[in-house]
């Protein structure tokens, strides 16, 4: 049905088109919404089809499927350099291309009631869905790169234009750091690329020769690269823009944020590093695990000292995605399977989390936990959509992230056998940090910190978003090898550079 | 029939999704309890067939049918159902205690308004789930109703969440058993790695135990257990039962005293072939049991709330069985004989009947003078006659008088440990504990009757017998408390029964006929001192409680007052977890924030000054005079020829 | 024929007179006219190594005389975009004096 069609570079034109119309509105700026929703549910719906056309089993001599990836494209762009423009989808991007249109959709309808410089707002989240599915489908380095800078724009001016009181540190902070990560990124790229001496940035042409660099060359180039995607991911100690960043970004921006940007820091581990390099990263291994172990108890006990909501939540995205470095760092089957699998989760439950909060910051004029107190009452939807929201998070059975944490610390047993008692404590703090924070503001007695009398339950807006979030949750928590089927096959291929697959 | 087992949840959840997503006006009768009536009244029919098939001698054990969950490579999880005696016991008493209360939340509930909707759809889930933890045939599985349980559990106990108490009741449930969670989690991952499976069916087989190394057995097995210390409020987490109490009571009878706190219970049961490679790991079971018995039985000499009386005998009466099923393990291993794992199972059920009565018995009093403290009652027994009556007989079960349930199991499990005694003489140790707490359990059971029914009520209050739909499931509960004991010698006899769900560990065992069994217990001297120490007690709390103008300030007076004060202070156990999480844990975190913010924060932006002050200074050079300009350039190039022409090798 | 040492050295001479006349001069009708100093130190460098050229390879080759006629075209419309600037920065500021006009900093 979709032989023949260039369809993943149309899922990254649609909402480029949108972004553009979007931009020359003129004084028809209040329409911006309703376009930039029809670009991006156009992008949605054609990225569903592909997940439904999507072959986990595929024939190599299937139309549009290129040694592991399928929806092949290749064309050539600047010759002289050896840049093409090459895309494709493999189980491990694939649930990642879809989180992206599917978040940036719901992202657009919560904004609804956008009021400040529509146009700009909505074009910029249609720009920013163009870079973060141009990462997740590119394959040339130049390309990689391209899209992965065109992603810092929009978001910087979301949170500097959009944010709140301290947005311009906020921005800046989050555009330097990032940016410094990305020249890390930079020069691992281009040492690959002299170093492979093929005159080409096709991440697979230079990956066929990078797998067999010097031990020290892929040590050097993966400890690079690992610096830039770890600030990305975050990891610690790169953390610290990440909460300020999400303190101050608009709802929406923060929810893409967490949801998507953080997604591109795993995703380059395992797509470029670890795919590349595979001598370094199993020298590096343990401090991939050391770092991942750190960020999630690290995060875990940061988040209990909290006492703004929309930041608790920021720094458990911290801990959780230390769950993702250290499924990577076990280089097995199952580790790198349930790291994936945990960005997915993850992508879904923050959503949730940051739009609650977005929810809970617009009625009642605040985050801060000890001002709010007894919601429940006058919002029950929204204290029924936070709860799950945060044992979803929390890695109830049931729901989508258990079957990530468990796999993760199952593979860290199989590898470091006791050490797994380490991150394991972070599941009972996780609960902890929770469980404190729905008593102290949804239940208990009803604040009289703020003013109570008006508090309505969630629009329309604000509940559709999280309700589709949560039936998802709740259907891949049960149902997980619906994506797990996708990844397991890719993750095999990946697995044959490390002996095993 | 048994194929058809895995419908037994199916029905709670069908009346769960159609009381939670039905338009309100469809909800009819009390907002949604028909539905939780109806879908628990299936599952009960349901699971009553099941457990006829059983005690036909039918099992579903092997080949059973299996839904995929996930596949990654070699790592393969599937779902399936287990029908064996253990599923059959924990089945007749979720669905009959899980009915009953149902049907009398009907009566409890009524004045809750709008709440009543959340509170049946929640209690139908919980039943839904409770259902799929025991028909669970591998570990995962169980381990994701188990964490399912403890969710419903949390959102019952917050059920009145406006109250600060039951909020934060409800968070330490979730907290404190999560930590047992977590234990049992590791437990489980550990043998997954070691077998490559979780099924019980590979895990229990002779293979897989030579499959896992030793030391590597008796922590999995401590693990799993860990799992049940939570659950089960085992010590040292038992204290979040007592605080669970802030639930309605309906969910006090339902959850935290028939049947999830004793899913601990069946888990340490369940992982019996497990246990028996690891000897250690049931010492620590049984003395972990123990202590919890006597424990939790002295606390419950001190409290006032009448609630809380039954949540810390909850837990005493869940250390004997833990105590039971240690002593059971040393019994197969060395003595082939079923009898310590028959005897703590009894006391499963036996302990789920005449503790549901008791607290639905005691929910019946709060509800008609609106009070938990049992200073304030006292003469109700007069104006609720049926309810004083049944919670009498709750008591008198409870307290091991014949021909009540608790006298059959109790002994027996004295016995067990008495007889383990043989093996290890710490169960000698065990075995006075577990007789001092029979003491201590019929005196502050009679305690609390007396206080409650008994003398001349203490406050104003128009006290009032239930309605019917409240009073009938205490009837038919005080019937099971009369007469389940004598389960012990119908048919194969209880015994029998569960001893062909261990078969395969047992060697040779002879089956002890009933008459053996009956002359057991009565020819057997044990049983008289615990039955007179229970009678005792009796006497001694009608002496203290029931005469008029008895001095009791003589438990006040003694060791100075401080057994009292740490005994109403729970031990200070509750306090020291307390201190724990705030000082140190909540400490820990503040002084990570503070590191967050200023030292690694601090270096960031350190960072970012540093740059901007370098750039500052550096900037003064350029002064805007061409000439220096030129100058500067005119230098520098010469340097540079300077360099390149002389210095540098290749240069020249 | 002079040897081309004297041409050199007297090219340089010229060269770094310009050259020291620029950064030290307050004037900048002297600054300019010590970088014309400069520019024909580089033309004289031009017609020297050309004729050498065309002496010693017996070639007729006038290369270097094109381009110091092209250099000197160039430097006259120079001098008169530099007289331009200086009038108008003048009339701005009333001095021509190089040290006082510093504008352009930090």
């Amino acid at each position: 049905m979709l032989e023949g069609v260039p369809v993943l570079s149309l899922t990254i034109l649609i909402p480029l088109i949108g972004a553009f119309i979007t931009f020359s509105l003129g004084k028809y700026g209040k329409y911006a919404k309703y376009i930039a929703l029809a670009f991006s549910v156009g992008a949605l719906l054609l990225s569903l089809l592909i997940a439904y056309e999507f072959a986990t089993d595929p024939s190599p001599s299937a139309t549009g499927y290129h040694s592991d990836y399928q929806f092949y494209e290749e064309h050539a762009w600047i010759s002289t350099l050896g840049i093409n423009y090459i895309v494709g989808l493999d189980g491990i991007s694939l649930p990642l291309f879809v989180l992206t249109t599917l978040l940036c959709t719901l992202s657009i309808i919560f904004s609804w009631d956008t009021e400040k410089r529509p146009k700009e707002y909505f074009g910029l989240m249609l720009i920013l869905e163009v870079g973060v599915l141009g990462v997740f489908v590119s394959l040339d380095y130049f390309m990689f790169y391209v899209f992965w800078e065109v992603v810092l724009i929009p978001m910087y001016f979301m949170i500097g234009i959009w944010g709140g009181p301290r947005k311009d540190y906020a921005a800046i902070k989050f555009f330097i750091y990032t940016h410094v990560a990305s020249l890390a990124l930079l020069i691992a790229i281009m040492a690959m690329y002299f170093e492979a001496g093929l005159q080409t940035f096709s991440m697979e042409a230079i990956a066929g020769v990078s797998v067999d660099f010097a031990k020290g060359v892929q040590v050097a180039i993966f400890a690079a690269m690992f610096f830039g995607f770890g600030v990305k991911l975050p990891m610690v100690p790169f953390h610290t823009w990440l909460p300020d960043a999400h303190v101050e970004a608009p709802t929406a921006g923060s929810v893409l944020l967490a949801g998507l940007l953080l997604k591109m820091g795993g995703y380059g581990i395992i797509r470029v590093a670890m795919t590349s390099l595979p001598q370094g990263a199993d020298s590096l291994s343990v401090l991939m695990a050391v770092m991942g172990v750190v960020s999630i108890i690290y995060g875990a006990i940061l988040c209990l000292a909290q006492t703004d909501l929309k930041k608790m939540v920021a720094y458990s995205s911290i801990s959780h995605m230390g769950f993702v470095l250290l499924g990577f760092a076990t280089l097995g089957e199952v580790g790198i399977v349930a790291g994936v699998f945990q960005m997915f989760a993850h992508g879904l439950v923050t959503a949730v989390l940051f739009m609650m909060c977005g929810v809970v910051q617009h009625k009642c004029g605040t985050r801060l936990i000890p001002q709010l107190g007894g919601l429940a009452k006058r919002m029950p939807i929204a204290a029924a959509m936070i709860t799950i929201g945060f044992l979803a998070s929390l890695g109830l059975p049931g729901l989508v992230s258990f079957a990530a944490e468990f796999m993760v610390l199952y593979a860290t047993f199989a590898k470091w056998s006791m050490w797994v008692f380490v991150p394991i404590i972070a599941v009972a703090i996780t609960a902890a940090y929770y469980l404190w924070a729905l008593q102290k503001s949804m239940f208990g007695p009803m604040t009289d910190k703020i003013d109570t009398s008006h508090l309505k339950d969630v629009t329309w807006y604000e509940g559709v978003p999280v309700a589709i979030l949560i039936v998802l949750i709740a259907v891949f928590g049960v149902f997980p090898s619906l994506i797990f089927s996708k990844i397991t096959p890719a993750v095999e291929i990946l697995l044959r550079l490390y002996g095993g697959g | 029939m048994l194929e058809y087992a895995w419908l037994i949840p199916v029905f709670p959840f069908v009346a769960f999704l159609l009381i939670a997503l039905l338009p309100k006006r469809t909800l009819w009768w009390e907002s949604g309890a028909v539905y939780a009536i109806a879908g628990t009244l299936c599952s009960l029919v349901l699971s009553m067939l099941v457990v006829w098939s059983v005690l036909n001698g039918e099992t579903l054990t092997t080949d059973t049918p299996k839904f995929k969950w996930l596949e990654v490579g070699d790592f393969s999880l599937e779902f399936g159902v287990w029908i064996d005696q253990l599923t059959a016991l924990m089945l007749v008493v979720v669905s009959i205690v899980g009915t009953l209360v149902v049907v009398y939340s009907g009566g409890y509930m009524r004045e809750e308004g709008e709440g009543r909707r959340r509170y049946y759809a929640e209690i139908t889930l919980f039943i839904s789930v409770m259902f799929g933890l025991v028909i669970s045939d591998n570990y995962l599985q169980m381990f994701i109703f188990w964490e399912l349980v403890g969710l419903c559990s949390y959102l019952l106990i917050g059920f009145w969440y406006e109250k600060p108490s039951a909020a934060s009741a409800a968070k330490r449930a979730f907290i404190v058993t999560r930590v047992g969670d977590i234990m049992f989690m590791a437990g489980i991952i550990i043998l997954f790695k070691y077998v490559g499976s979780l099924d019980f069916e590979t895990l229990f087989s002779e293979s897989a135990a030579v499959a896992v190394p030793t030391d590597m057995m008796i922590l999995a097995t401590a693990l799993i257990f860990g799992g049940a210390i939570g659950k089960s409020a085992q010590f040292p987490l038992h204290e979040w039962l007592p605080d669970a109490m802030e639930g309605p009571t309906t969910v006090s009878a339902l959850i935290h005293a028939a049947t999830m706190v004793k899913a601990g219970v069946y888990l340490v049961a369940r992982s019996y072939p497990l246990l028996i490679h690891a000897p250690e790991s049931l010492l620590f079971v049984a003395v972990i049991g123990g202590v919890t018995a006597i424990l939790a039985a002295t606390v419950a000499l001190a409290a006032n709330d009448i609630k809380r009386v039954l949540a810390y005998s909850t837990i005493s009466q869940l250390g004997y069985m833990i105590l039971g099923l240690g002593a059971g393990g040393y019994l197969v291993i060395y003595a082939n004989s079923p009898g310590g794992y028959a005897a703590a199972t009894f006391h499963l059920m036996n302990h789920a009947f005449f503790k549901a009565l008791l607290f639905l018995c005691a929910g019946s009093v709060i509800h008609a003078i609106g009070t938990n403290d049992m200073r304030l009652m006292g003469g109700l027994g007069k104006k609720m006659k049926i309810t004083s009556l049944t919670m009498l007989i709750g008591a008198l079960a409870i307290s091991g008088i014949p021909p009540f349930s608790g006298f059959w199991s109790k002994d027996e499990v004295l016995a067990a440990v008495w007889h383990a005694g043989e093996f290890d003489s710490v169960f000698f140790l065990l075995w006075l504990m577990g007789i001092v707490t029979a003491f201590m359990t019929a005196f502050y059971m009679f305690r609390m009757w007396f206080m409650t029914f008994a003398g001349e009520p203490r406050s104003e209050y128009h006290a009032h017998e239930s309605p019917r739909i409240m009073t009938v499931p205490l009837m038919i509960l005080a019937g099971l408390a009369m007469t389940s004991g004598f389960v012990l010698f119908i048919g194969d006899g209880f015994k029998g029964f569960m001893e062909s769900s261990i078969e395969g560990l047992l060697h040779g065992a002879e089956h002890e006929s009933l008459v053996d069994i009956a002359a057991e217990i009565f020819t057997d001297p044990l049983t008289y001192v615990s039955l007179t120490l229970a009678v005792v007690g009796i006497m001694l709390a009608r002496k203290i409680y029931l005469t008029p103008g008895f001095d009791r300030s003589m438990f006040s007076r003694g060791f100075n007052g401080k057994l009292q004060r740490a005994l109403e202070n729970r031990w200070y156990i509750s306090k020291f977890y307390d201190d724990f999480a705030v000082k140190v844990v909540y400490g820990l975190s503040l002084i990570a924030d503070k590191f967050d913010r200023y030292v690694i924060d601090g270096l960031v932006n350190g960072f970012a000054f540093l740059g901007g002050n370098t750039g500052n200074f550096i900037r003064r050079l350029q002064d805007g005079n061409v000439q220096r300009y030129a100058s500067l350039i005119l230098v520098g190039i010469c340097l540079l020829l300077i360099l390149v022409l002389y210095i540098l090798p290749w240069g020249g | 024929m002079i040897p081309i040492e004297y041409w050199l050295i007297f090219s340089s001479l010229l060269f770094v007179i310009g050259a020291y006349g620029v950064v030290s001069r307050k004037n900048a009708i002297v600054v300019l006219m010590c970088i014309e100093i400069m520019l024909n130190a580089a033309n004289i460098n031009l017609v020297m190594f050309s004729s050498y050229h065309s002496v010693l390879h017996t070639v007729p080759d006038a290369t270097g005389q094109v381009f110091a006629l092209f250099s000197i075209a160039i430097a006259a419309a120079e001098v008169a975009v530099g007289l331009a600037i200086i009038l108008s920065v003048y009339r701005r500021y009333q001095t021509i004096d190089v040290d006082k006009i510093n504008i352009l900093r930090w």
